[in-house]
This record gives C-alpha cells, sequence and structure tokens, in this order.
C-alpha cells in the first residue's frame, strides 16, 4: 500500500498548545506535540489520565477550549464548513474500542459504503477493494457476514479495514483491543503490527506494553491531562525519567 | 341473521366501496384506503423531519417543534378535527374540502405521534454509529440517511406499525366532518335501513379489522424478512445448508 506523501510537511499532525476542560474539570492541559509521517505513537498512560480524550480531538470528535491541531497544513480545530471538515476526517482513519461496525450491513459494505457515499467511488470498484481489504485482515471469508455473526475480534479487523478503505494517510486507534476477550488481542494486534510495517502513521491509545515495546517509534505517557513523558520504547522500559511513569510501569508488572 | 348481512352487501357493495360516485364525490371503502394511504404516506416522512428537528442542536428548531409535538399530542384528535374544520375557513376564508381538512389534520397528529417513535429509535442507537460514521467522514444527512435511520426505523418497526395502524382507524372520525368515507357510507346505510344497525355495524367492524390485520401482517413478514437476512441466513448459505441434507434425505 502506498501512502501519499506530501512533500512540504514532514509533520503528519501537530498538537499546538491544546486544552481542554469540562467545567472546572481540566481534562487536557496545555499538550503539544507532533507525530512525523511514518511514526508509530503509542499513548499510554492510566485511567482518566485524557489519552482517549486527546486522541479524540484529533479528528474532532472533542471539541477544545485552546490550542491548535493541524493535519495536512489544516487546523482541524479552525471555524470551518462542515463539508471541509468532513473531508479532513475521511483523511483520518479512526478505530473506536467499541468497534461501532454498522449492523444493518454486511461486512463487506462495511467496508464499501463510506468510499461510495463519501469519495464517490464507483461502487465495484469500492467492491473490489473493500475485498481486497478484508483479505489483508484475514477476513476474505466472511465478507457476506454481518457483524453480529462475527467475533470481537474479526469485528475490530472490519472496523480496521473500513478505516482503512477511506485510505487515510494516518490512522488513529482508541483503545482498540480493551474490549476484546484475551485470546483475541493478539489478531487485532498483528493487523496493527502489519500495517506499522508498512509504513502507516500511527497513534495508539492502548494498554498494550507488549505491542508498544515492539512496534512503537515513541511513547507519549499521560498523566492528569498532560504528556508527562516522551521517549522511544527503550528508554521508557528501561529507564522512565518521570516517577509517574515509574510507578505506572511497576503497576503494570504486578 | 346471516341472510341479513348478505343481503346488505348484495343491495349496498358499491356504495361502501365507492360512495355515491360516479354521480357524487368517491366514498366508502375506497375513500378510506386514500385517505389512510395518503395520511400514512405523508405523516411518515414529516414525523422524521419533526424527529430530526426535535433533535436538532438549534434552538429555533428545537423549540417550536417540541411545543408542536406535545400540544399535538396532548390534545383528542376530535377536537383537532373540529378546530380545523371550523377555524381554518374562519381564519383564511377559504372554502377546505373536509376530506384535506381530514388528511391535513391527520397527518399533523399521527406525525407528532411517530415523531416520538422515530427521536426513541435514534436516541436508542446511542452515539457509538454517529460517531463513527463522522469519523469515516460522513455529513450529518449522510450519516442519517445510510447509519442512523436504516436502523432506528427498523428498530421501530413495531411500534411505527401500530402507529400505522391507527392512523386507518382514526379515519372514521372524518365522519362527524362529513367526509365520505366508509364509516359515513355505513351511517348512510344504516340510515336507510332504520332497523339493522348490528348488522350493518358488524359488516363495517369486519371490514376494518380485515384492512388493519392485513398490514400488521405484511409488516410483520416484513420484519422477519429483514430479522433473516441481518442473520445471513438468506443468500448463498442456506442453499450450501440446505443441499446436503436433501441429499441425505435422498439416500434414506
Amino acid at each position: 500500500m502506498t501512502l501519499p506523501v506530501s512533500p512540504h510537511d514532514a509533520r503528519a499532525i501537530r498538537i499546538s498548545h491544546v486544552s481542554k476542560q469540562y467545567g472546572d474539570y481540566q481534562v487536557l492541559k496545555n499538550i503539544d506535540a507532533e507525530v512525523t509521517r511514518g511514526e508509530v505513537v503509542v499513548i499510554c498512560g492510566p485511567s482518566g489520565s485524557g489519552k482517549s480524550t486527546l486522541i479524540r480531538t484529533i479528528n474532532r470528535l472533542e471539541e477544545i477550549n485552546s490550542g491548535s491541531i493541524s493535519f495536512d497544513g489544516q487546523d482541524i480545530h479552525a471555524p470551518m464548513k462542515t463539508r471541509e471538515l468532513n473531508r479532513l476526517r475521511s483523511r483520518i482513519g479512526f478505530v473506536f474500542q467499541s468497534f461501532n461496525l454498522f449492523p444493518h450491513l454486511s461486512v463487506v459494505e462495511n467496508v464499501s459504503m463510506s468510499p461510495v457515499r463519501v469519495k464517490g467511488i464507483a461502487r465495484d470498484v469500492a467492491h473490489d477493494q473493500a475485498l481486497r481489504l478484508l483479505d489483508r485482515v484475514g477476513l476474505a471469508d466472511k465478507a457476506n457476514a454481518y457483524p453480529g455473526q462475527l467475533s470481537g475480534g474479526q469485528q475490530q479487523r472490519v472496523a480496521i479495514a473500513r478505516a482503512l478503505a477511506m485510505e487515510p494517510p494516518v490512522m488513529l486507534f482508541d483503545e482498540p483491543t480493551s474490549a476484546l476477550d484475551p485470546e483475541m488481542v493478539g489478531e487485532v494486534l498483528a493487523v496493527m503490527k502489519s500495517l506499522a510495517a508498512d509504513g502507516m502513521t500511527m497513534l495508539c491509545v492502548t494498554h498494550e506494553m507488549g505491542f508498544a515495546r515492539d512496534v512503537a517509534d515513541r511513547i507519549w505517557f499521560i498523566d492528569a491531562g498532560q504528556i508527562i513523558e516522551m521517549a522511544t520504547p527503550e528508554e521508557f522500559f528501561t529507564n522512565p525519567r518521570h516517577p509517574r511513569a515509574q510507578r505506572f510501569l511497576a503497576d503494570l508488572r504486578h | 341473521m346471516i341472510n341479513d348481512i348478505i343481503a346488505i352487501i348484495q343491495d349496498y357493495w358499491l356504495l361502501l366501496l365507492i360512495g355515491q360516485y360516479p354521480n357524487g364525490p368517491l366514498g366508502g371503502l375506497a375513500n378510506t384506503l386514500i385517505l389512510s394511504a395518503l395520511s400514512i404516506g405523508l405523516a411518515f416522512p414529516f414525523s422524521i423531519l419533526l424527529a430530526l428537528a426535535r433533535l436538532s442542536k438549534w434552538s429555533f428548531l428545537r423549540w417550536p417543534v417540541t411545543v408542536l409535538v406535545y400540544v399535538t399530542r396532548g390534545v383528542p384528535l376530535l377536537m383537532l378535527i373540529l378546530w380545523s374544520y371550523f377555524l381554518v375557513p374562519l381564519l383564511t376564508g377559504a372554502d377546505v374540502p373536509s376530506f384535506v381538512t381530514m388528511l391535513t389534520t391527520l397527518v399533523v397528529y399521527q406525525a407528532a405521534f411517530l415523531s416520538e417513535v422515530v427521536r426513541a429509535g435514534i436516541v436508542a442507537l446511542g452515539h457509538g454509529q454517529m460517531e463513527a460514521a463522522k469519523a469515516l467522514g460522513h455529513g450529518y444527512f449522510g450519516a442519517m440517511r445510510f447509519v442512523i435511520l436504516p436502523q432506528a426505523l427498523y428498530n421501530m418497526i413495531p411500534s411505527i406499525l401500530s402507529t400505522f395502524v391507527s392512523t386507518i382507524k382514526d379515519t372514521t372520525l372524518g365522519y362527524v366532518i362529513n367526509v365520505p368515507d366508509l364509516t359515513f357510507a355505513a351511517s348512510q346505510v344504516n340510515n336507510q335501513l332504520l332497523t339493522q344497525p348490528f348488522q350493518v355495524f358488524l359488516i363495517l367492524a369486519v371490514i376494518y379489522y380485515a384492512i388493519c390485520w392485513s398490514l400488521t401482517h405484511v409488516a410483520y413478514r416484513l420484519e422477519r424478512r429483514i430479522t433473516r437476512r441481518r442473520a445471513g441466513l438468506t443468500g448463498v448459505r442456506p442453499t450450501a445448508v440446505i443441499a446436503p441434507v436433501k441429499i441425505v434425505s435422498e439416500q434414506l
């Protein structure tokens, strides 16, 4: 799979001074970070730290109170026509913890519907592409099944194929394996690993530290709405600097 | 008794079927069916618009529609019919045919009820489906049309259907403003016979029951077909499943 590369900027996503609050509660505090093209970033941290909120602000499923997030050289939180926002969103793949497949559509329709309806691709072309993507996530034989007939792991792989069908240069994963039975985590991680190996720019909120260690180029550790540590997996797992990160890793080992 | 009923049907079937047409306006069963079909056909899309307005983030859309829905649901249909029948000509000076008055009132009334059903169906889906559609780049109307409504409306088929059935039954109230429908025709028959009200209105009840039951039955079958399709029981698979069974039975 070839990824569209824009020559003018090596940064895929730039998060600048992003803050968000619900009433008095500050969820995100002045977050500043960037993801370069082809990079795999794993966001980890204790629950309630704001990791899911952060990743959801990147395609504007959550609004922010201040700051900016640029993608493709455009601030996705700037006032803009909804049409423009939809266009930007269609170029950011998003995988949800709860899969959110469309239960009224067959697996292949789940994957091919948005290319047809959003990008205006011919139905048969989108169908063939969907079959190729399903083959890629190992579910070619389930093309005509309905989501309700699939296991959690299979549903999540379909959800990944569905996001890939829009050919996004960036993929966001919001705890993609947290809702899965343990024996199904591996199959989803394998698909994500193969995506990373193909050079996809990825941002993953996950508790799978094995995945983080093997696949991530960098780890962002978030606590109480702040990124308090950015490090390579090696640095992070062997020699975390921040005491909160040390405690987090110690808790994980138990 | 049975003979009376047969005699009434033999004598008056045309009046019950089409009213005084072609010598007068179309009436009877034909008019009841037309009024029902038009009411349902118009109230259904209208109810979706009302439901979307009720869920809108814009208060200038949400509030007037909420008031309309609450008021309409809080007033007996007969009251609404009488209001439109007497007030609309007074206010506009226009001479509105009773059929149009009845149709408009029914559409508004049933759409108000249906809109709550549709709204409940949408709300029950939760945020996940809308978020998934948005994340894929669908706009609001695209998400509604391809993702939300197909599910919400399907889940609500039983409630939607019972509203359709009650719409058909409510057309009988047109009688009070002289809409020439089936009930009107039956009461004409009764007025001519004078001595057989039980027989006449039994025929009337049976006809209404048959119409409403057929609609319920059609929708039930439709619902089952969709359920089976979603469970993956049609298409290529059943032949694959059934074929070996057949072979086995042939071998026996």
